[in-house]
C-alpha cells in the first residue's frame, strides 16, 4: 500500500474527518433539494455519514490513546494523557449505547401498552380493513410500529376520507410498519439524545423523519394512486393537533404533495446510483486508507 | 401465507378480547365465564372454552381481575373504559406529558401543518392536472 501520509498523522486525520462529518457535511445535506427525488438513497447516505462520523470520532480517540506505543519510555504525564484519551473515547461510546438502550426500552414499553389499549378499545370497520378504529373528533391515522404492528384510524378520519383515500392512508402506514422505519428513526433519535448539541444530530434525525415519510408516500402512491394520497394529505393536514407534538423541521404536507406523481426517469436512477456509491465510499475509504494502516502499524509496533 | 394466517388469528383474538371487555364493561358487575358467554352468544357463535381462554389472557395482561366465588371464577374489568380511552388519546394525539416527547407512533401527518390551505389546494390541483395529462 502506498503511504500518502505518515502514519502518525492518523489521529489528526480522523479528528478532521469526524469534525467535517459531524458539522458541515450534515448541514449541506440537510439543505440539499435532491434527497426528495431519491429518498431511499438519501436515507442510506445519512446513515453512512452518521456511521462514518461516529467511527472516525471513536477512531480518533483510540489512535490518540495508542500513540503511546511510539514512545520508548513514556513519562507519567504522557501516560496519563493517553489514558484519558482512551477513557474519553470509551465514555462517548458508552453514552451512545446507554442512550439507545433507554430510548429503546421506553419506546417498546409505550408501544406495547398502546397496542394493548388499541386492542381493547379499537373496533374494526369494513372500510378500513386491518385497521383499528378509535372514536375521536380529531381526524388522524397512525401505526404502532413493532414486531406486531397495529394500524389505527380515527372515526373522524373515516368520515372525512373517501374509500380510495383511506386505502392510500393505510398503504402509507403499512409501508412504515413493513419497512420498520421506526428502527431507522430510533437510531438517529438515540444519537440525538446522546449528543443533543455537540454535533448536528438534530438535522440528521429530522431529515431521516422526512425521508421515511417520502418513502411511505412512494409506496402508497404505487399501490393506491398519487391523487387519492394527495387528497388524503390535504384533508388530514389541517386536522387539529394539539400543541406540544414533536416533529418540527420535518417535511410538510405541502412538500409531500408537490413531489407526488413525478415520473421515475433515467436521471433518478443515475442520481440514486451515485448517492449509493458516495454512501459506500464515505464509510469504506477512511477505513481502508486511514484506520487500516494505523492498525497494521500498531501491530508491528507491539510485536 | 403463514404470516397471513398468524395475523388473521391474532386479529381474531384481539377482536374477541375487545368483545369480551365490552361485555364486562356493559355488565357492570363481576361476571362468570357463563355470563360473558351467554351475552356474547346473542350476537355470535362462540365456544364456552374460547371465552374462558380469552378471559384468562385478559387476566394475564392485567386488563381484568379474577376472583374466586365458591367453585366459579368471577371476572371484572381492571380498567375503567373512559380512563383507558383518555390514556390512549394522549399518546395518539401526541400530548404525552414529561420530558420524553419522542413519539412512539408513526403518524400519517405528523404535525399540525403550517402550510396554508390555499397552497395545499393549489398543489393538489396541480397534481390532479399532471395525473390527468398522463
Amino acid at each position: 500500500m502506498i503511504e500518502a501520509f505518515p502514519v502518525t498523522a492518523t489521529p489528526a486525520l480522523l479528528t478532521g474527518l469526524a469534525l467535517v462529518l459531524a458539522g458541515p457535511a450534515p448541514a449541506w445535506l440537510a439543505r440539499a433539494e435532491w434527497p426528495s427525488r431519491v429518498p431511499r438513497a438519501a436515507l442510506v447516505l445519512w446513515q453512512a455519514m452518521t456511521l462514518a462520523a461516529l467511527l472516525s470520532a471513536l477512531g480518533a480517540g483510540l489512535s490518540v490513546a495508542t500513540l503511546i506505543s511510539f514512545y520508548e519510555r513514556p513519562g507519567i504525564v504522557l501516560l496519563a494523557l493517553h489514558i484519558s484519551a482512551f477513557a474519553f473515547t470509551v465514555l462517548v461510546l458508552a453514552r451512545l449505547l446507554w442512550s439507545a438502550h433507554v430510548l429503546g426500552t421506553n419506546l417498546r414499553a409505550r408501544r406495547r401498552r398502546h397496542r394493548q389499549l388499541v386492542d381493547l378499545v379499537g373496533r374494526s370497520d369494513g372500510r378500513a380493513p386491518g385497521a383499528r378504529i378509535l372514536d375521536a373528533p380529531e381526524a388522524f391515522a397512525y401505526c404502532v410500529p413493532g414486531v406486531s404492528s397495529r394500524l389505527v384510524v380515527s372515526s373522524s378520519a373515516l368520515d372525512t376520507l373517501s374509500d380510495d383515500e383511506i386505502q392510500a392512508v393505510l398503504e402509507h402506514e403499512r409501508a412504515h410498519a413493513r419497512a420498520r422505519h421506526d428502527l431507522v428513526l430510533e437510531g438517529f433519535t438515540a444519537l440525538h439524545n446522546a449528543f443533543p448539541t455537540l454535533v448536528r444530530s438534530r438535522a440528521a434525525r429530522d431529515a431521516a423523519a422526512g425521508l421515511v415519510e417520502m418513502l411511505a408516500d412512494d409506496a402508497a402512491q404505487r399501490r393506491a394512486g398519487a391523487v387519492p394520497l394527495g387528497r388524503a394529505l390535504v384533508r388530514l393536514a389541517h386536522a387539529p393537533v394539539p400543541a406540544g407534538t414533536i416533529g418540527t423541521g420535518h417535511v410538510t404536507p405541502l412538500t409531500r404533495i408537490q413531489r407526488l406523481g413525478e415520473p421515475r426517469t433515467i436521471a433518478h436512477h443515475g442520481l440514486a446510483s451515485s448517492v449509493y456509491a458516495a454512501a459506500i465510499a464515505i464509510v469504506v475509504i477512511p477505513t481502508v486508507s486511514v484506520a487500516m494502516p494505523w492498525l497494521v502499524h500498531l501491530s508491528h509496533q507491539l510485536s | 401465507m403463514l404470516r397471513d394466517m398468524r395475523d388473521g388469528r391474532r386479529t381474531q383474538l384481539g377482536e374477541l378480547e375487545r368483545a369480551v371487555m365490552e361485555q364486562l364493561w356493559a355488565l357492570a358487575r363481576p361476571a362468570t365465564v357463563r355470563d360473558v358467554h351467554q351475552a356474547l352468544s346473542q350476537t355470535r357463535e362462540i365456544a364456552y372454552t374460547t371465552v374462558m381462554t380469552v378471559l384468562d389472557r385478559l387476566a394475564k395482561k392485567g386488563s381484568v381481575e379474577q376472583s374466586r366465588d365458591g367453585r366459579a371464577y368471577l371476572y371484572r374489568p381492571a380498567v375503567d373504559r373512559d380512563e383507558l380511552t383518555a390514556e390512549l388519546m394522549h399518546e395518539a394525539l401526541g400530548t404525552v406529558d414529561g420530558d420524553d416527547r419522542t413519539s412512539a407512533l408513526v403518524r400519517f401527518v405528523d404535525t399540525a401543518s403550517a402550510d396554508d390551505t390555499a397552497a395545499l389546494r393549489a398543489a393538489l390541483a396541480e397534481l390532479e392536472r399532471r395525473e390527468q395529462a398522463q
